[in-house]
Formats: C-alpha cells, structure tokens, sequence
C-alpha cells in the first residue's frame, strides 16, 4: 500500500497542476465563508431587527398575572388576643393521569379513606388532570401524604398553599365571632358584621412563569394587595371562658335545653363576654342542627319575668306614686284584676317595697303598676332598651317585643310588671341592669373595643336607682330568692327570674326560664351580668336555684380577674357566703 | 513512544519555544470552557427537576471532557503515517459498530432512536466515530487513487459505494443529521481530492430530484421540512421547538439577558443542553455571544484550512486532505446546528461540536484537534527536516 501511494503521489506531481486544487480549495472556502455571512445574517435578523415581534411571543409564553392573596383581617379581644386569624395550609391534588394504580394504597392510607373509596373517586374523574383530594388539609394529613409521596415515590399528587380561617378559642366564641365561607366571605357573627372592614383586596402582579407553570421572577405589581384590617373586639377572652365554662356546666347539670349569658362593662357599655348553649367548633363545623350556630343571645326572645320588677319599681319612685318606706298589703297573696287573677307562692302579708323585690313577689309590684298610668310606664320600659335592638349591629339580632300601652288591658299592666307580655334579649336584659348599674345612665351596647367610654343618656334618676340597687341587693341575702348568687367580700345587686315558657296551648305548667340579672359590686357596680337558661329538666327550675349561681361563679372570678377591690363588710360578706352555701 | 514524538523531543531541546498552534488549540478550549458553562446553565432546572440532582448533567459533560482530553492526548500520539496505514482498517470498524448498534439488544434506544452501544457505563455513539474514521478512509483513498479519482469515473463511485453503505446504516438508526453532515465532508472531500466537476453537477442534481420527489410524494414531508419557513404558524406542534428557539434569540438581544437568566431553557425549549444550546447562549449573551461563537468555529475552521494547505505544500497530502475534512466536518456541523437554531434550516437534532452536552461528540471533536494539532506539528517539523518522515 505504501508503495502504491508513493507512484500516485509521483504521478500527481507531474500530470496535476497545483493551481485547480487551489481553487477547489478557494471554492470550499467561499462555501464555508457564505455559510458564515449566512449565519451571521441570520443571528442579525433574529435578535435585532425580529427582537420586538420575538420578545412579544415570549412574553405571550411566559407571561402572566397572577392574584395576589390578600390576608383577612384578625380578630381579637380587647386585649388583642386573637379570637380568628387566617393561617396558611395546604390543599392535597393530584393529576388522576399521572398517578400509577399502586400508588393508589399507601395514598388512600396517608388520606385515611379507603383503597375503594380512592379509587371510585380516581374513576370517576378519571379524565380529568385535576382533583382535589382534600382541601385545606389538616397539617398532619399533610404531613402524612408528603411522606408517603416520597418514601412511594408517587406521582402526579400535588400540594397547593391555601388560607383558611382558625378560631383559637373554638366554640368558646363560636357565636360572637361567627365564620367565614370556603370564599372566605363571613356567613355569621362579627365575620359577617364587619365583612368589609376584615376583608382584603386581592392584589396583582405579572410574573414570568416557566414551561412547568412555576413562578420564576416578578416582573410588575400591578396593584398592591390590601390585607383586612385589624378588628378588635369588647371581648374579654378571660371572662368569655369563664362565663361559658360555667353556662356549660350549669346547661349539663340541670339538662337544659339551652342558655345564654352576656356581661357587659358598666362605665362603656362593651359586652365582655356573651355565650350560649349549645355550640359548636367553628374550626370543624358540620351542620347547624338545632340551632347550633344562633347566637341566641341576640336572636332569641323570652318572656323575662321576675327580673322586670326593679325596672317598674324605678318607675313608680320616679314618678312618686309610692316612696320606698311605703307599706303595701300583699295579703292573701292573690289579686284580682281585670277577671283574671294575679298570684304569689305565699302569702307575704305587707310588705315595703324593698320587700317586694326581695321576696319577689307579683301581687304588690302589680299594685304598684297600676298606680302608674300605662304611658308613664311604657317610656320608662322603652327608655331603658325594651322593644328596641341594641346598637350592638350583630347580624339577626331581633328587637324583642313592648306592646304600646294604648293596647294594654290593666291586666296586662299587671303582667307585665312581673315579666309577662312582653319579650326581651338575653342582651337587651344585660343592658337594661347596665342601665341600673350605671346610676341610670343608658350607654349603647358596643362589641367593639371603645376607645373612651361614651357619653350615655340618662334615662332613671340617679337617686331612685341607687334606692332600688339598694332593694336588690336584699335579694341575694339568706331571707331573699337567690342567696346563691351572693359573692363573698362583695356587694351583689341582682333579681331572679322564673318565666313559664309559652307553648301553643297557652303558658306550659312545667316548662320554665330559670333567669337571673344582677350588678357586682352593688356600690359602685362596673359589670353587669344577665344569665337565662332555657326549660332546666332535672327538677330544680327557679332562676335563684339555676341561674343564680351561674353568675355568681362568673361574677367571683371577672372580679378577681379584673381587680377589682371588694366592697362587701368583712364579717357580712362571711355571713352571705355561709348562706350562700345552703341550698 | 513512538518515533515522531522522540523527534519532537529532541527538536523540542533545540528549538524553545516548540512550534505549535496555540491559536487553534486556545480557541478549542475556549469553547469547550463555554461549552460547560453553558451547558450547566441550560441544565441544572431540567436535570433539577428530571432526576432531583441539578448537577446530573454537568457532572457527566465534565467526565465527557475529561475522557476527551484523555482521547486527545492518545490521538496526538499516533503519527499521520499511522493513520493513514489504519484507514481501511477504521473504516471497517466504524461499519461493524454501525451494524452493532442495529443488533436487537446491543443498540441502546432513546428518543425513538438506536444509536448507542452500552460499554460499562459508558454508551459508545458509533456514528461519531464513524465521521472520524470516514475522514481518514477518504483522505487515504484519495492519496492512493489519486489519478483514478481525477480521470475515471469508477474513482468517485468507489468511495461512494462504501459511503453509502455508512450513511445507510446510520438513516436506519435513524440518524438524518449525522448523515447529512457525514456525506457532505466525504463529497467535498471528494471535491478537494480532483473528481471531475459534470460529476458533482451530476450527483447534486440526481440528490436534488429524488429529494424533490421524495418531499412531494408525501405532503407529511413537505411540511416537516417547510414548517420552519414560518414555525409561528403552528407554534405549538410541529414547530413548537424552533419558535423556542427564535425567542430565545429575540429575548437575548444585542447583548443577553446575563449567564443564567435565560427563561426559555426552563421547561419551555426541549433539548436546551443538547442541540439547543445554541439558543441558549443566544439569549443569555445576545447577539455578542452569538457572533462570539460563530467566530471561533470559523477561526477553527480556518485554521484547519491552513494547517491542510501548509501539510499540502509539505507534500504531506494523506495530512493535508485530514485537515481539510475536519475543518469541512467541524465547519458543516456547527453550521447545520446553528442555522437549525436560527430558523435557516429544517430542523435536525444534531449537537455543537465542542458545546453541546454528549460525552462521544465531545470526545471525537478533542481528537479532531489534536489530530489537527499533531498534522500542524508534523508539517512544520518537515519544513525543518525534509525527509523525517520516511525515517
């Protein structure tokens, strides 16, 4: 071969001129060089003179706007705890294409359903590239299922930030504060309320996303997201559970059918705590079956009996029909007006009316009314909130109901003297002994935190209200009603109240309202309480046996909480609380 | 060690600094540098998210040039007189691969194509090589069949025969753009060496018509191969890649979005790393990185030319003919890739020699240089020494 090679070279030496494979040589070079120019024209055309056309396309690619989430606002108590917040949490989806069938069993595991239920569900959205499997999953589950992606190492399950709304105190406040829809729009209590206020705007941006949809850069804000604002609230968290641990407990013992509670501060007219019975989780919510989910505090109306009479007793000494030493014959403790007749569980003989209040009884606050004429009656009732709603703007809350007093009949005068014939709120009765407690003064009923207490309007006379305080506080002693709602080192002013419930075939014979009103401390009261609790079954059934001590234990411990220094004589404050133990 | 190099070391004492092309060798590594660099860049979000190691690739386009430097040092070794003794001998083993990688179970399959032969962990490319082999087969022949080549037409058609048979066996893999680049180096090639220019007309003509025929016969075909006339037209089919691309090009600008900020190569252009990564420089450097590479293969190319015509006025012809079919292949492939990138050609996977991710194009384009740099070593040597060579 060598030999071979060495004659070809020789022979091309002499027969080939040099000059042809020159330009061969300079023809595959022009080639080369136009290749060149070809590319460089070609790099020129691309990224200068089609640079605006090129980038557009792209930017029609990759280019997206994109919601930015807006944070409701949070809810707190007058401390700024928070009472609902927004957290973030993770929605479980999964591509149905993507998943293979063996995965199917350590996932159905992780979720907690099972193998069939996974699989029916995969089935039937078989055609679909998207499925939730949970939304707004606990954060354990998440746990679970990303665990059980890795160690598997599944595909196609997908994991997406949400926000939801968490309740810390649960269903403490369930009511007051109410919940918000998967939208997270409110759908009751102070969400609903404030709805505006506590929801954001939802800001804009563009992004530049990559080809597997992923957020790559920020480009632009289009529009900065507005986060809620802020709410806080009249709510003592402290007062709330306590008042709703005691509601609760009271609720069980007695296996009422309900209950409800409201305190409010005196001196402004905030509501502290207002709770009811039954309630639910808001965090987990199922169905509002018998009522779960009304506050019934503000929704629901009853009749509320006894604990109207310091009310009328005020009325009557304002308009100087009877003075407090007044001696009024209440034998022999049955009255008749009108036809029908007016009765006392004893015969009481004569009393004063700080006698009155204390026994409770219906024959002499009915001879006071009706030396009252009805007009006289019906504003000082309306005065202090009755047949009005609260300014408290909770969502559903209902006036209640006063009948004019061109219609009352003097039996109906009667009656509603002792809590009859008229409707009220749990609220609207706090508010009304707020009234009593704040010397007279009426201030709106606020669940929002007030910066300074508000001005108020007089609506009793002072004097005459510190008289009947001073008649209330009878009540709690060992000859009143409701010994058991007597604090010890402290002055309580306060009324029972016993309503048989109305059914469709007139008053129930052994359906009640066991209620009791009261203001601590007596001479100089900042809260005001009123506890109802709806037809106690398990026999004891008087608001001094049921209610009573419900605010007495509520009371004890928001005035411990809030320091506020006892006001009751040592040795009496002894002897109550011996008293208060008998029952 | 072989001859050659002892003369190089006894030349090497005499002679300080030793004569050498840097130019050709410094531009190599330039590219291969950027290569990385690139190559990285294209591949970590992929590599990220294909195999959970954003790494992936880059660790195995740095063994890639590691074993190239390796290959590129070995191929330094083996003097021109070898190689063109091994052509035939290359060629038939360049062929033998080809038919492995078609045996059911020896060929690797990706992508809908065979071309790999599985060696340890290692796949061997076997149509690399054969372009390497292909080139030195013809320069031999060439060489030998001098006069034939230029007189008779049995000259030409003999090669032909032999590179048909290769560039069948590498369409059955199916491999259109390796064909196309190894047919075109073999036929001008061919060209250097003396066949008659009516021959060419000849051929070319014939290859035109049958391609015609074969675009018309088929409407399929027609828009394959026309789709990238106007790829916004069916942007998210057929030519879904190309337009990739072009925005990538129309995003980088006069002077690119900087090394890394490229937004294309995140799941929206396939193949980024590979025969795409052109595009990726465009955008991330603009048209200054663009013109930047164009540059440097045509110094490369151009320095392959002169280090042939050098070898040529040496009487060095078997190396003068090598150096001409490196640069023609070096030249013709990185012209295919980049113009399928810009949108002037049908598109074709075929890799950027010296850039693209793939160990067996990176470690054939190293011994492309050294060989070239071993053929500019020999020739100046025999400028000094007349005759060593047979020596």
């Amino acid at each position: 071969m060598a030999r071979g090679t060495k004659k070809a070279r020789r022979r091309s030496r002499v027969q080939v001129p040099q000059p042809r494979y020159a330009l061969r040589r300079g023809v595959v070079g022009g080639v080369l060089l136009m290749a060149f120019f070809l590319l460089v024209g070609r790099a020129v055309e691309r990224q200068v003179l089609e640079r605006d056309f090129l980038q557009n396309e792209g930017q029609r690619r990759y280019l997206r706007t994109v919601e930015m989430p807006a944070h409701r606002g949070v809810i707190f108590d007058r401390h700024h705890e928070p009472l609902a917040l927004t957290t973030p949490v993770e929605s479980i989806w999964v591509n149905p294409k993507q998943l293979p069938r063996t995965a199917q069993a350590p996932l159905a595991r992780a979720l907690g359903v099972s193998v069939a239920h996974l699989r029916k569900v995969l089935a039937r959205n078989g055609k679909r590239h998207f499925l939730y499997l949970e939304r707004r999953a606990a954060p354990k589950r998440v746990g679970r299922v990303r665990k059980a992606v890795h160690d598997n190492k599944i595909t196609g399950v997908h994991f997406e930030r949400e926000y939801r709304r968490f309740y810390p105190a649960g269903e403490v406040t369930a009511h007051v504060i109410g919940f918000t829809n998967i939208d997270d729009h409110g759908q009751e209590g102070l969400e609903l309320a404030y709805d505006d206020w506590l929801t954001g705007r939802a800001g804009a941006k563009r992004v530049l996303k990559d080809g597997s949809g992923r957020v790559v850069r920020d480009v632009e804000s289009i529009r900065a997201p507005q986060p809620g604002k802020d709410l806080v609230t009249s709510i003592d968290r402290r007062l709330q559970y306590l008042a709703y641990r005691e509601l609760k407990a009271a609720v069980e013992k007695h296996r009422a059918r309900a209950g409800s509670a409201v305190i409010l501060d005196v001196s402004t007219g905030e509501v502290l705590a207002m709770v009811n019975q039954p309630s639910y989780n808001p965090n987990a919510r199922r169905s509002g079956r018998d009522g779960r989910f009304r506050n019934r505090a503000v929704t629901d109306v009853f009749e509320p009996g006894s604990t109207m009479k310091p009310l009328i007793m005020s009325a009557a000494l304002e308009a100087g029909v009877i003075e407090p030493s007044t001696r009024i014959d209440t034998a022999p403790g049955r009255l008749e007006v009108g036809g029908h007749r007016v009765r006392d569980s004893h015969d009481y003989g004569v009393l004063t009316p700080a006698g009155i209040i204390e026994k409770s009884s219906n024959v002499g606050i009915s001879k006071i009314a009706l030396q009252l004429t009805p007009d006289v009656m019906w504003r000082v009732l309306s005065k202090v909130g009755f047949g009005v709603s609260t300014d408290s703007g909770f969502p559903g809350e209902v006036s209640g109901r006063l009948p004019y007093f061109d219609r009352w009949s003097r039996f109906g005068q009667a009656t509603i003297a002792f809590g009859y014939g008229l409707s009220v709120t749990t609220l609207q009765l706090a508010a009304a002994y707020a009234t009593i407690g704040a010397d007279g003064v009426k201030r709106p009923v606020s669940l929002l935190k007030q910066l300074q207490a508000p001005r108020g309007r007089e609506v009793l006379r002072r004097d005459v209200v510190r008289t009947v305080r001073g008649m209330m506080e009878k009540v709690v002693s060992a000859e009143g009603t409701a010994p058991r709602a007597a604090i010890p080192g402290y002055r309580v002013a306060g009324k029972t109240g016993t309503a048989k419930k109305i059914t469709a075939h007139g008053y129930a014979k052994d359906r009640y309202l066991a209620i009791f009103a009261g203001v601590v401390p007596a001479s100089r009261p900042r809260l005001a309480m009123a506890v109802m609790i709806d037809e106690p079954r398990a026999g004891q059934v008087y608001g001094g046996e049921v209610a009573a001590p419900v605010f007495a234990k509520v009371m004890a411990g928001a005035l411990r909480l809030l320091n506020i220094p006892p006001d009751g004589v040592q040795g009496e404050g002894l002897r109550l609380a011996s008293s208060g133990g008998k029952p | 060690m072989n001859m050659a190099m002892q003369a190089g070391v006894k030349r090497g004492q005499r002679q300080v600094p030793p004569a050498f092309d840097y130019g050709l060798l410094g531009a190599t590594l330039v590219l291969l540098l950027f290569g990385a660099v690139m190559v990285a860049s294209a591949s970590l979000a992929v590599a990220d998210k294909t195999y959970g190691a954003p790494f992936h690739y880059l660790i195995r386009h740095g063994i890639a040039l590691g074993l190239g430097l390796v290959a590129g040092l070995m191929a330094s070794q083996v003097s021109m007189t070898q190689w063109e003794r091994m052509g035939i001998w290359l060629y038939f083993l360049g062929l033998a691969l080809l038919v492995l990688v078609l045996i059911p179970g020896v060929g690797r399959t990706a992508n809908g194509a065979t071309r790999w032969i599985p060696v340890g962990a290692f796949n061997l490319q076997s149509s690399e090589f054969m372009k390497l082999f292909m080139v030195i087969y013809i320069s031999g022949y060439l060489v030998r069949r001098r006069e034939e080549v230029s007189t008779s037409v049995w000259g030409f058609v003999k090669p032909m025969i032999l590179l048909l048979v290769a560039a069948g066996l590498i369409m059955l893999q199916p491999d259109f753009g390796t064909t196309g680049v190894l047919m075109a180096t073999a036929l001008g090639m061919l060209f250097l060496g003396g066949v008659a220019v009516w021959q060419f007309v000849l051929l070319l003509g014939a290859a035109a018509l049958s391609g015609v025929a074969l675009v018309v016969s088929s409407p399929y075909r027609m828009e394959r191969v026309t789709a990238f006339l106007d790829p916004f037209k069916d942007a998210f089919d057929s030519g879904y890649q190309l337009t990739q691309a072009l925005i990538a090009f129309g995003r980088g600008g006069a002077f690119g979005v900087g090394l890394g900020n490229g937004i294309q190569k995140q799941f929206y252009l396939p193949e980024a790393h590979t025969d795409f990564l052109m595009a990726v420089i465009g955008e991330e450097f603009g048209l200054a990185g663009t013109l930047a590479v164009l540059l440097l293969f045509a110094y490369i190319v151009w320095r392959a030319f002169v280090i042939g015509a050098a070898a040529e006025k040496a009487k060095q012809r078997f190396s003068a003919y090598v150096a001409y079919g490196f640069g023609l292949w070096i030249g013709m492939q990185a012209f295919i890739n980049i113009g399928v990138n810009l949108g002037l050609l049908p598109t074709k996977g075929l890799t950027l020699p010296f850039m693209s991710y793939g160990g067996n194009s990176i470690i054939v384009a190293c011994m492309v240089v050294a060989i070239l740099l071993r053929i500019d070593y020999e020739t100046r040597s025999a400028g000094g020494r007349k005759r060593w060579r047979r020596g």
